[in-house]
């Protein structure tokens, strides 16, 4: 049971290969210089981009496949992102975008009261995204993106944007939550110590640069 | 003297006659009507029709902008096509266009003898000419480019990563579009509605030539100021007032985070 990844992209003069195979109940981390294409990466699993040439498959089921014409939508595979910045949608509450997707009954759930008490939403939930701090855009985020049931979970960067003190208190909770998960977890980052703390493989992106640009993903680095 | 970087003097004395040519026709309008007589003026049985007729076609008019000129914005904004170039020029065209001339041309397509009312009037037995229904397409003729074009220049602003992001959560893309799309473009729908519906009820030009100016039937009430005038009337004075505090009600309306995000062109 694994997500599998066998995808070329090409974008105007930039290419990008990837071949990765990440088993389930492992966190891959992803890094590399900025603009190589590590939320391109992402993009591709989640379904905002297709492979231009290649194939994706998640347990062997195909998400994405360039020969036979295969192409899952994003909101039918499964895969629950939290985007770089948080990605939240300004002109919902809180609450509304915890719970986007989701059937209301979710709000009664154990599952949405402990993600709440987890990240400390508490008194957040009818506030609106922009009148948050990035931290608490970010824990919003985290809490939407657990509260989806997914087989993938992919974290653009998770941390970044926090401040010493809720970056701990975030990747606490973010350890705890992917130890259970059970799911195949794609971490971006640039933080060493939070690759350290939370990877179980890391990949890094080489790339070469001249006229075209080509980067490549591939050979897991087991920790 | 005010402290500070100074700036150019005198600009406010240049300014002044493009003040006065909208003020003092507003004042005149203001001075000249008859107050003791503005609530019978607007009240009598040719004014009340007309302003039945003009709330209902226009009303009309901008709903029919808001079903065809919301997609229409869409794809503008975020696909690419063959002559989109010339799709958007002429979405545009009845702005610069005479109104007048558009109605002409209405008269020529949709007429008894028209290009297409020809057919309509054989196979259907369907006369648009000189109905409230030609009133209704005069209208959205001339005023749909006004919701055309600012509800494109909202769709532009749109952050698409959004709305993807939006699909990852199990929504589908007509989901998306109304749940994520349309409530970010929200506070610039709005402005394109009012906008829209002022300039639908303002319209005269088209709707002349397109529906006439039948009392009773197609005299919307710009119609009937201008009959009013004609024939000398006083009462063209109180609606012109009326149609005056309609548009300044609007504006006002319109004030704040409406003209910002009209300005702004998104959210």
């Amino acid at each position: 049971m694994s997500l599998d990844i066998d995808c070329r992209l090409l974008r105007g003069k930039f290419s990008l290969d990837i071949q990765l195979s990440v088993e389930r109940g492992s966190t891959l981390a992803i890094t590399g210089e900025n603009g190589s294409g590590k939320t391109t990466t992402l993009d591709t699993v989640a379904g905002l981009l297709a492979c231009t040439d290649g194939k994706i498959s998640l347990h062997g089921k195909v998400l994405d496949d360039s020969t036979s014409g295969e192409f899952v939508q994003p909101e039918l595979r499964r895969v629950s992102t939290v985007f770089q910045g948080g990605g939240l949608l300004p002109h919902l509450s809180v609450e509304k975008n915890i719970l986007f997707g989701r059937n209301t009954a979710y709000k009664n759930t154990a599952k949405f009261e402990d993600l709440i008490e987890q990240f400390n939403l508490g008194g957040l939930m009818s506030r609106k995204p922009p009148t948050l701090s990035g931290g608490q855009r970010q824990r919003v985020a985290l809490a939407r993106a657990f509260l989806a049931p997914s087989d993938v979970l992919l974290l653009d960067e998770p941390t970044t944007s926090l401040d010493a003190s809720s970056r701990d208190e975030v990747r606490r909770a973010m350890r705890v939550l992917s130890a259970n998960y059970g799911g195949v977890v794609i971490l971006v980052s640039h933080d060493d110590t939070e690759v350290a703390e939370l990877a179980t493989q890391v990949a890094k992106i080489t790339v070469s640069r001249g006229d075209f640009t080509s980067a490549k993903l591939g050979g897991l680095v087991v920790k | 003297m005010k402290r500070g970087l100074s700036a150019p003097r005198g600009l406010w004395l240049v300014s002044l006659p493009a003040v006065a040519i909208v003020v003092v026709p507003v004042v005149a309008v203001v001075w000249r009507t008859d107050w003791s007589k503005f609530f019978g003026s607007i009240s009598n049985d040719v004014s009340r029709t007309a302003l039945g007729l003009s709330l209902r076609t226009s009303i009309l008019a901008t709903v029919l902008a808001l079903v065809f000129g919301t997609p229409l914005a869409w794809l503008l904004a975020n696909r690419e096509f063959k002559f989109k170039s010339v799709v958007r020029a002429l979405c545009v065209l009845p702005m610069v266009l005479p109104p007048v001339v558009g109605g002409v041309a209405l008269l020529y397509a949709f007429g008894r003898r028209g290009l297409v009312g020809a057919s309509l009037d054989e196979w259907f037995g369907i006369q648009l000419a000189f109905t409230q229904t030609a009133a209704v397409l005069a209208q959205f003729f001339v005023a749909a480019p006004f919701f055309i074009l600012v509800m494109e220049a909202a769709f532009d602003q749109v952050d698409r990563r959004l709305v993807g992001a939006a699909r990852t959560f199990g929504v589908g893309p007509w989901r998306a579009f109304v749940t994520v799309t349309l409530g970010l473009v929200r506070p610039s729908l709005m402005a394109a509605l009012v906008l829209t519906w002022a300039r639908a009820l303002g319209e005269f030009g088209a709707t002349i030539a397109f529906a006439g100016n039948t009392a009773g039937r197609t005299q919307t009430v710009p119609l009937a100021v201008y009959s009013q005038l004609e024939s000398g009337d006083q009462d063209a004075l109180a609606l012109s007032m009326l149609m005056m505090i309609v548009s300044l009600g609007v504006l006002i309306a319109l004030r704040g985070r409406w003209i910002s995000a009209l300005r702004r062109g998104g959210q």
